[in-house]
């Protein structure tokens, strides 16, 4: 039987882009298993190659964003997926699991926090690629659009941080234009192994071209969108460490 | 001393003594209890308890009757005897509802077999998208609460619409909502309120929009379409309508009740939040409503509604439901009547779990609670259930079960508290009603020309027609990643669309979601405006993308005073008119609700909304690459307009703003239109068109500058070369809202091709779109009518609400 690169996707209450990434993550070549919460132990992450933990609003996101979720988690696991990354697992969180991820510690120190125009904003953003070594973004263009969808997208962090990530690369993907207040505009982050990648824009909303809102939007002939390349990226560089093995 | 103790625990009801009642004392009765109930229904219910029950009725039982009889729940006015006086003369309907809406229906169904899969029965109305899946989609109203709670109010409007597409067929899977919202002017002078405690406009605006956000997006329901009316007559009574469009396999639409089944509660536990919702929503507003009836509106807790709805959805797939409803108006008396007014059974409120202690039976029985899902299930079914209910950690109790009794039975701590015979139970006495209306006469205006550019500037910065991006980006209309024609789209991304397009898991055929609503028309002409809101529906979901043969409306009316001979004229009117629009275009009704008494008691006397009728549909999209946008493409494309032109004004919003009163409103051609729409069909199929526009609110001059807004090119449009009849005017020509017309923006190559598709209709070459620069220049043959920057022209177009939200 051949061999497959399994990404296991968490799903806790209030997580609702779980059918969606899991489609891209298939899309790439993931045999993918989404796992509620209330089914998660240690046990889970056997044979896991890369936890994704997908948007939503887990818990209702009454507290800041996340909060619950990290709890429970930790509640659940310890620090199990610390651990998870420490030997080697991969991590994505997109949206509410970029929050999630951060709450947990397990990304740069930095917070989540309501849009400056503290609005909710669903709109498709330019992004700037600030890595060239980010296994999740191999082979992305310099510059290319995702959409947004969140409330609590300003990422902001202690004096100086945003911009030592902004310089080391951890700060792996910027807004083009200023448009929650982040940081820098740091849109996505990775942590210092690079293994472990949060980003609030959704790239699972751009798996196919006809996401796009313009319908002549048009790249090659395949009908892929942009956003299927973050999950083919991070696929190539498991499934090769895999094969490797 | 001791020993009394046991006994001294209150009684959870109590027996209301009818018999002796006389009628206005029964009256007063209804009114005390606030049951809503009228003295024939009361002298109805003393019949029924004195004959066929030969005893008192209990509270849970008064209380149980009055939801079921209430407007809100029973649509009597829609099902009353109406002496109508119209413009032909005198005429008995029996029943709006038969007459208009269902029998329309029953003989569309006849034509087109295995299209309808399901209408007026359960939650929703379901349609065939493809050989395995159907699509559905509810609409309701929540205006009372969104009057007096804006935020709460509209978020558990939102927050039930999904309930009912949880609660279709065996749980179908909630992929889409809109809302539609009719409000009072923005801009209203806080003086010019003749009322306390009234909500200014601005403060439903913001407080509605939130409640859909905090909702849809929690629930992770992208909502992809809307629209909002803007008028003063609107200001006490604001309408909030919330809608969702479900899919569902089409082997699980048919479920049916049978004796030995379980009755289980999913999700939230019920409390005393929404009492009497419904009854409260059969009544008109005052401002007493404002201070005393804040009990009326529930509160909101989407993620509890999330996790039901993972169950449900699981539960669904694993085939463990055989039965199943959402909790809405009237709370376990409404979803076990459903279930059990056939079959009959038992329920047992003691075990419903409780928000607070010391409810009595009523109010556990009555309780609006949100997020409450009932299922029926077979006992073997249950320890696989209780293990999801564990998995997506929401509440799941065994509350009663059904027998073959035929009547249904409330206890409560071993009491029997509701005894009904529900064939009886159903039984509302039919209401009787008059009604007249007849347009009046018509006024003939001359439209100054002088400055048509100046003109363009005004329509396009109205209320009505200025960009909803503000709102539009609060919603999340993305998640779920099937929204292929989005709200806002073209080239910028910030261009509006006629209808929303989703794609549909597992299916080539998408799904097109359109919806219309002229209120403006029907101040002067009812009936015109039932026509021409089904035809905008249907317009605007042919010019989307999808097949002409498979629409299907839903109908939506809000009225002022039911009593009011001339109301219910004007509804009987726009009755007459949608159901002459959905049987010319073989679009059957397949869902519709109701809401009467949306009127207030202000200090000057009552104000009505004015007649209000929302069409919206569904259509299938037979293949991606038939959806169509309503932004240019291409630069040297040429603009075809398909559709006649003719002088009437009535209802635009150019007379609105002009202050054109009583204008002659345009009638529709459904067969002419019907043509054009089936040849500009032919043509999608054939990839002739690159985007269309359905021409309605501020008529061509918006509808051109909208198409403009993706910023491709300029454009030139002549409007002598416009398919017009009689003597029109270039204002006529340029602000018209003549309906069944569609822009078409097609490659030069391609215009033959598109002639001999288009043959046999009205249609012609309007203008292109040009290279040389980024001006909308409009002209009347040589002569140069307004030329203006479309960058500038659309800074106005984005900016009328930004001051606002």
């Amino acid at each position: 039987m051949e061999e497959r690169t399994n990404a296991l996707l968490l799903k806790y209450p209030g997580t609702n882009c779980d059918f969606e990434t899991a489609r891209a993550l298939e899309a790439a070549g993931f045999s993918t298993k989404i796992l509620p919460i209330a089914r998660f132990t240690e046990e889970s992450l056997k044979s896991i190659q890369l936890v994704v933990l997908s948007g939503g609003f887990s818990y209702g996101d009454y507290v800041m964003a996340g909060r619950l979720a990290q709890l429970e988690t930790e509640r659940r696991v310890g620090d199990a997926l610390t651990r998870f990354r420490d030997s080697g697992g991969y991590m994505m969180g997109i949206c509410n699991g970029f929050q999630i991820l951060t709450k947990l510690g397990l990304l740069p120190e930095g917070s989540l926090i309501d849009n400056v125009s503290g609005r909710f904003i669903c709109k498709w953003v330019r992004l700037n690629r600030n890595t060239d070594s980010s296994p999740f973004l191999k082979g992305l263009p310099e510059s290319f659009e995702l959409p947004i969808a969140h409330a609590e997208g300003r990422f902001i962090a202690p004096s100086g941080l945003a911009e030592s990530y902004l310089e080391d690369g951890l700060a792996a993907l910027l807004y083009k234009d200023d448009i929650n207040g982040s940081s820098c505009q740091i849109a996505g982050l990775t942590d210092e192994t690079g293994r472990v990648f949060g980003l609030m824009p959704h790239p699972e909303r751009f798996l196919l071209e006809s996401h796009h809102y313009d319908p002549d939007w048009k790249r090659e002939d395949d009908g892929w969108g942009t956003g299927y390349f973050i999950f083919k990226s991070i696929f190539n560089e498991i499934s090769e460490g895999v094969s490797n093995q | 001393m001791e020993e009394k103790l046991p006994s001294a625990k209150p009684k959870s009801y109590r027996e209301i003594s009818i018999r002796d009642l006389s009628p206005d004392e029964l009256l007063a009765l209804s009114e005390s209890m606030k049951l809503s109930l009228s003295i024939e229904d009361m002298i109805e219910v003393q019949l029924y308890y004195a004959s066929a029950m030969r005893r008192e009725p209990t509270d849970v039982e008064l209380e149980c009757i009055a939801q079921t009889w209430s407007e809100h729940c029973k649509h009597r006015i829609f099902g009353a005897r109406i002496e109508h006086v119209g413009s032909e003369g005198e005429e008995v309907i029996d029943s709006l509802f038969k007459t208009y809406i269902k029998s329309v229906t029953e003989r569309i169904m006849e034509k087109k077999p295995g299209f309808v899969l399901g209408c007026f029965v359960d939650n929703a109305g379901f349609i065939k998208l493809d050989e395995n899946q159907a699509i559905c989609l509810k609409l309701e109203t929540h205006n009372h609460p969104s009057a007096i709670e804006p935020y709460a109010g509209a978020n558990t409007g939102l927050g039930g619409v999904i309930r009912d597409i949880l609660g279709a067929g065996k749980g179908a899977k909630p992929v889409a909502s809109c809302d539609i919202f009719c409000f009072g002017p923005p801009d209203t002078k806080s003086s010019d309120i003749n009322a306390d405690d009234v909500i200014h406009p601005l403060g439903i605006m913001r407080g509605v929009v939130r409640g859909v956000r905090d909702y849809g997006n929690r629930m992770g329901i992208p909502t992809i379409c809307g629209a909002i009316q803007f008028d003063s007559s609107y200001v006490y009574n604001p309408l909030v309508f919330c809608g969702t469009a479900g899919t569902i396999p089409i082997s699980d639409i048919d479920k049916e009740m049978s004796p030995g089944l379980k009755v289980i509660a999913v999700g939230g536990r019920t409390g005393r939040d929404g009492l009497k919702g419904a009854t409260f929503s059969s009544m008109a507003l005052d401002t007493e409503s404002h201070e005393e009836d804040q009990q009326a509106v529930q509160i909101g807790n989407p993620i509890e509604e999330k996790k039901a709805a993972d169950f449900v959805i699981e539960a669904r797939k694993k085939n463990l439901i055989e039965f199943i409803t959402d909790c809405g108006a009237g709370g376990f008396s409404s979803a076990a009547g459903e279930m059990l007014s056939e079959v009959g059974g038992n329920l047992y409120l003691e075990r419903a779990p409780l928000k607070e202690p010391g409810m009595t039976s009523w109010e556990i029985f009555l309780s609006e609670s949100q997020e409450r899902m009932v299922l029926a299930v077979k006992d073997e079914s249950m320890e696989a259930l209780k293990e999801l209910s564990e998995i997506y950690e929401t509440e799941l109790t065994e509350i009663g079960n059904s027998d073959d009794s035929g009547i249904l039975k409330v206890w409560h701590d071993n009491e029997l508290v509701c005894e009904l015979d529900n064939s009886r139970l159903h039984d509302a006495p039919t209401r009787r009603l008059n009604s007249s209306f007849c347009v009046d006469a018509v006024k003939k205006y001359e439209l100054s020309e002088d400055d048509l550019a100046a003109d363009l500037d005004v329509v396009i910065s109205d209320f009505a027609i200025g960009s909803r991006e503000p709102i539009i980006r609060e919603y999340d209309h993305e998640v779920q990643g099937n929204t292929v024609l989005k709200p806002l789209a073209g080239s910028m991304g910030d261009a509006p669309q006629d209808a929303s397009v989703v794609k549909v898991d597992g299916s080539d055929h998408l799904m097109s979601i359109g919806l219309s609503l002229l209120p403006e028309w029907g101040k002067t002409d009812p009936l015109a405006m039932g026509k021409a809101t089904v035809d905008e529906c249907f317009r605007s979901l042919v010019a989307s993308g999808a097949n002409p043969e498979k629409i299907a409306l839903l109908d939506n009316f809000c009225v002022g005073n039911p009593e009011d001979s001339t109301e219910l004229g004007m509804l009987v009117e726009t009755c007459k008119g949608i159901a002459q629009g959905a049987e010319s275009y073989s679009a059957p009704f397949v869902s519709g609700k109701d809401s009467f008494y949306n009127y207030f008691e202000t200090s000057d006397g009552p104000v009505s909304i004015p007649t209000t009728c929302l069409i919206s549909g569904m259509g299938v999209v037979d293949c991606a690459s038939h959806v169509t946008g309503a932004s240019i493409r291409k630069k040297g494309s040429l603009i075809v307009m398909l559709g006649i032109t003719d002088s009437k004004m009535g209802g635009s919003v150019y007379a609105r703003i002009k202050g054109l009163t009583k204008c002659a409103v345009p009638n529709t051609d459904f067969s002419k239109a019907l043509k054009g729409y089936n040849a500009f069909h032919s043509a999608v199929t054939e990839g002739l068109i690159l985007s269309a526009h359905d021409v309605s609110e501020g008529g061509l001059g918006v509808a051109i500058a909208e198409m403009a807004f993706s910023q491709v090119g300029g454009v030139t449009i002549d409007l002598e070369a416009l398919p017009s009849t009689g003597k029109v005017g270039k204002a006529e020509r340029l602000f018209s809202e003549s309906p069944s017309r569609i822009l078409i923006e097609c490659d030069p190559n391609d215009l033959d091709r598109l002639k001999m598709v288009l043959e046999g209709t009205d249609f012609s070459v309007v203008g292109k779109v040009t290279a040389d620069d980024q001006n909308l220049l409009i002209t009347s043959g040589a002569e140069k009518v307004l030329e203006v920057e479309i960058a500038m022209l659309k800074e106005k177009w984005k900016n009328v609400l930004t001051p606002y939200y």
